[in-house]
């Protein structure tokens, strides 16, 4: 399934003194099957961008198109629009309300008025797919469960839904490194295994580095940069305009390059690096 | 100055407990020792659960101990006597900025402890001034808090604090909800305070990047603390803390790949400029 925003300006309070443009004319378009990653500052306009996917915002200006149709043309159905691009936000476990796992994934599929075996089928599904035990946490009250897996509980409803876009807010925000390993290798995985278009949007370009192929960045409202990962984090200017910084690790290849090491400073991860460095030492004999 | 003057927080065999059904109790802090000396800056770390939210809250008294004692000062943090002073003396400052916002503009945000404190008018004027300049936020007295950036919610946050003049601020997760650049702000914030005003810091984070800027950096587990140490020794034991569910900063792990290549590179670097430095000379 595709998204495209059209032209896109939206803008709060029009109209009175607290009149704020919040997205300024954008345009851009999510292919089906992409994984990308959104970033820019608090206040660039992201979380404003991600609610105009599935509905939740009406443009002040321009369109949004998701499959080709205009979400807000006559005789669209935006509740359709909303199971079909699922929207993950920050800190969904304050969202979950009800007595036992089982229920709370299956709130949303019960609401799309599924009979009892296909909403158990897809809460069984949903948690398979976010790593958690049918069996074990089935029945158990979620406020119980660590901070990863009710995370990953709110994840599961949203899935349950069964969308073909998960947009996710800093899904990985305020877990410990482990938490935060596992809650992005299961995002990878319903990326890779199970198709979903995946739109990630991040604080830290660390893990943006490790899973998005595309970065869309954002500076007061406006696209100023869209691109694959490695040639965005490769532009350090665009970066620092944006108030970012590029990957630890990035930043080390830069570091070693200014400093006449002849590395590649388009390096995302630990693994890429120590293979460049490698690389370069034993071309100069170095090491063997 | 004498022995316990240096001393501002000590734990002693602190316990904390609480009954989870009627099968008996579990133990968020389990036999927990700890002594911070006045100025220091100390980072803990350690899993979700692991107790290092609980263990703050006792160092002012928002938790009490189960067993054991916690002395601020020397103050017995049971004593209900010594409250107000422990408060005082030791201000926290917690992961969102939004829930710790009490007032409609900064200075009176800022001016909402001291006055608490029934502390007059004319100084209350000057310690808000004085905080909001510490933290670089003067020019936003008279703005709506719930207006500003979360970086800058933060530093208000943190003046509030600083209006009490406590000798000690706790930050428990203060960056978890900011963006990059309102990151660099209140560690750079925070860091100014301790090296130029003294403050002792406690320094609760999930990021490995932020922990290498403490003194010294305790890491917690199942309630315990198991390593307590400068960030250099803790962190080149790259096994050790990948087992604890934690990480080291990406160079560290760098540097122990390629050492563990063959390369000769110290398994000991943290940030960006030491591996450059050793691995290019100067």
């Amino acid at each position: 399934m595709s998204i495209r925003v059209e032209n896109l300006s939206h803008t709060y309070n029009p109209g009175t003194p607290f009149e704020q443009c919040a997205i300024d004319n954008v345009t851009l378009e999510i292919k089906d099957g992409e994984f990308v990653a959104i970033v820019g500052e608090t206040g660039s306009g992201k979380s404003t961008l991600i609610q105009h996917f599935n509905g939740l915002l009406k443009p002040t200006e321009g369109r949004v198109l998701v499959d080709g149709v205009d979400i807000w043309g006559k005789g669209v159905h935006l509740k359709a629009i909303r199971q079909k691009v699922g929207l993950v936000f920050q800190y969904p476990e304050h969202q979950l309300f009800e007595e036992t796992v089982f229920k709370d994934i299956a709130f949303g599929p019960r609401n799309m008025g599924l009979d009892d075996d296909e909403v158990e089928k897809r809460v069984k599904q949903a948690m398979k797919m976010v790593g958690l035990d049918f069996k074990t946490v089935c029945d158990r009250s979620p406020f119980e469960l660590s901070g990863g897996e009710k995370r990953r509980v709110a994840m599961a409803g949203v899935i349950a839904m069964e969308p073909s876009v998960i947009v996710l807010d800093e899904p990985a925000s305020g877990l410990d490194p482990f938490g935060r390993d596992q809650v992005l290798t299961e995002i990878q995985q319903l990326h890779r295994e199970f198709g979903f278009t995946v739109i990630l949007v991040s604080h830290s370009m660390e893990d943006v580095a490790k899973l998005a192929r595309r970065v869309i960045v954002f500076h007061r409202g406006k696209l100023i940069a869209d691109g694959p990962t490695r040639d965005v984090f490769n532009m350090e200017d665009v970066l620092s305009r944006a108030g970012l910084e590029v990957p630890q690790i990035t930043r080390l290849m830069q570091e070693l390059g200014e400093r006449n090491m002849k590395v590649r400073t388009d390096i995302l991860s630990v693994e890429e690096a120590k293979h460049e460095i490698l690389r370069v030492l034993r071309s100069e004999g170095r090491v063997s | 100055m004498n022995q316990v003057g240096d001393r501002i927080i000590e734990t002693e065999n602190l316990v904390y407990a609480y009954s989870q059904d009627q099968e008996g109790e579990t133990r968020a802090l389990d036999g927990i020792n700890l002594t911070i000396t006045r100025g220091e800056f100390v980072v803990i770390i350690g899993r979700n659960g692991s107790g290092k939210s609980t263990l703050a809250k006792h160092f002012n008294a928002l938790f009490l101990p189960t067993v054991g004692t916690v002395r601020i000062n020397g103050m017995d943090t049971q004593d209900p006597r010594h409250l107000w002073k422990i408060r005082q003396t030791v201000g926290m400052v917690f992961q969102n900025p939004d829930n710790q916002i009490v007032s409609t503009t900064v200075e009176e945000d800022v001016a909402f402890g001291p006055e608490n404190l029934g502390i007059p008018p004319d100084e209350i004027r000057r310690r808000v001034d004085l905080a909001l300049e510490w933290v670089g936020m003067s020019e936003y007295m008279r703005h709506a808090p719930h207006l500003l950036s979360g970086g800058q919610k933060q530093r208000v946050a943190i003046a509030g604090v600083l209006a009490m003049r406590p000798e000690c601020i706790v930050l428990d997760e203060p960056t978890a909800m900011l963006d990059p650049s309102g990151r660099r702000e209140v560690l750079d914030t925070v860091r100014r305070l301790n090296k130029e005003d003294g403050i002792t810091v406690v320094l609760i984070t999930h990021f490995m990047n932020e922990a290498v800027l403490g003194d010294r950096v305790v890491v917690m587990d199942a309630g315990k603390i198991v390593m307590d140490d400068v960030p250099r020794k803790v962190f080149s034991q790259v096994e050790l803390i990948r087992r604890l569910h934690l990480d080291v900063p990406d160079v560290t792990r760098l540097a122990y790949e390629l050492d563990s290549s063959g390369v000769s590179v110290p398994r000991d670097v943290l940030t960006v400029e030491e591996f450059a430095n050793a691995l290019c000379g100067f």
